[in-house]
């Protein structure tokens, strides 16, 4: 697994819950030129998906617009205290990162 | 010197005394600060840790609280640009082994933060003892200061989530903070004596220095150029495009206003919602990080139910009605108080 873990927050309030994820990526768009002008290779996540338990609740397709250590908060019905939310992305180099936290 | 020191003596003997008595040469004007007062003022924190509470907080119950009391402003993870500038964030591994934080010299940051600039840790802890939460400054209890704090390194990943922060163990912290070796004091900007004369700085030495005129001065400094009265206009009321706190305000260029500054009496609701931290977010005439009060007047004055639903939404708080920006709930006023400030806002906040 790469990268540094994610940080998630998941909260149930009236039958939704709210996951906050706090991802650490580079997000490389491909297009910035380092000092010595040669260019930065695009490294940037492609994909990334969201389940509460095994059910898919986001799946999302990520590109080089997104910024670097993005946010993404999202809302979903259902979902009780002590549930698994399992967050994992797949980046433009292949490498994939999965992590999880429970709703409080 | 001699009348000097003999005052120095007379407040001597009098602070020996009797906390009461005035100095003899400012009869009847003010008093001696009474112990009590002056521990309740005496709360710094300083660098050597001098005055720091005893006490002690978890990453885990600094979460909750920060949930709770900062979230709504700092997000989440204290990585909310939104509001105020980030917490956390830009520093690495390697910047806590070097003390220097490598992205402010090499420019690639996108944004500075708070843990890429502070040098001490001890200036966050007393900052967030002093001011913080922004509606209820001071609120807090040495623990909770310490549990925050706790959640805050852990963000900015310096500790691990079973980290208990305390008194004993800050100083460890210290060691570790990324932009520990980033703060200079030799310039004129450090307060105190110089380093020859035992302080730290360089005595407020300028960065540049300014010769004095001796020959061929001139006798009188002329502006040379000034706003014309037809460019005052030019781009509005200037005084609504400026921060309505803060020390500099915009100057009035509309209007009767503009002509003669009306001194206009403060109302009682206004000192209300002054003292309660209402104006921190919410201008009269103007949006600040919540809606102004002429826009909630706007937006509410043909609803019926309005005021009740206004007293609900103040006490408990929201989020949604004006944008993310959530307000925080303000349980701790008096349902009168909520009352008065609605019916205030709703009449137009004069």
């Amino acid at each position: 697994m790469a990268a540094n873990p994610m940080k998630i927050r998941a909260s149930n309030k009236d039958g939704v819950t709210e996951v906050k994820v706090l991802i650490s990526h580079e997000m490389e768009t491909g297009q910035r030129k380092d000092a010595s002008g040669a260019i930065v290779p695009a490294w940037f996540i492609t994909e990334l998906t969201a389940k509460h338990n095994d059910r898919l609740v986001l799946g999302a397709e990520f590109g080089t617009a997104v910024s670097k250590n993005p946010y993404l908060a999202f809302r979903f019905k259902g979902g009780a205290k002590g549930d698994k939310i399992v967050v994992s992305w797949k980046d433009s180099k292949g490498e994939t990162r999965t992590d999880e936290a429970a709703i409080a | 010197m001699f009348r000097f020191s003999k005052t120095i003596l007379v407040l001597a003997l009098f602070s020996a005394s009797t906390a009461t008595v005035a100095v003899d040469n400012y009869k009847g004007i003010g008093r001696q600060a009474t112990p009590a007062e002056v521990k309740a003022w005496d709360i710094d924190v300083r660098p050597d840790f001098k005055g720091l509470p005893k006490g002690s907080g978890s990453v885990d119950r600094g979460q909750e609280l920060f949930e709770e009391k900062c979230a709504s402003c700092h997000g989440t993870f204290g990585e909310s640009n939104e509001v105020f500038t980030p917490l956390v964030g830009g520093t690495t591994k390697d910047d806590m082994k070097t003390g220097r934080v490598k992205g402010l010299s090499s420019g690639e940051l996108p944004q500075r933060t708070t843990f890429t600039k502070v040098a001490t840790i001890s200036t966050v802890f007393d900052y967030i003892q002093r001011a913080m939460p922004w509606t209820a400054p001071k609120s807090l209890k040495p623990d909770e200061v310490y549990a925050i704090l706790a959640y805050m390194l852990n963000l900015s990943e310096m500790v691990p989530a079973d980290f208990v922060l305390s008194d004993k163990n800050i100083a460890d912290v210290q060691k570790m903070l990324p932009n520990r070796l980033g703060m200079t004091t030799d310039h004129g900007m450090w307060p105190g004596a110089s380093a020859a004369k035992g302080g730290i700085g360089n005595g407020g030495k300028p960065d540049t220095s300014n010769k004095a005129c001796m020959k061929n001065c001139k006798s009188e400094v002329q502006i040379g150029s000034t706003l014309p009265d037809y460019a005052r206009t030019a781009h509005g009321e200037l005084y609504d495009q400026n921060r309505s706190f803060g020390p500099v305000r915009g100057t009035r260029t509309l209007g009767a206003a503009a002509a003669a500054p009306a001194a206009a009496a403060v109302s009682p609701a206004m000192e209300l919602a002054t003292k309660n931290g209402c104006m921190a977010c919410h201008g009269v005439n103007n949006k600040i990080v919540g809606p102004g009060y002429n826009e909630v007047q706007a937006r509410y004055k043909d609803q019926p139910d309005a005021e009740v639903r206004l007293v609900a939404k103040v006490k408990a708080g929201g989020q949604g009605v004006w944008g993310s920006v959530p307000m925080p709930p303000n349980a701790h006023l008096k349902d009168e108080d909520i009352k008065t400030l609605v019916q205030w806002i709703m009449s137009g906040a004069k």
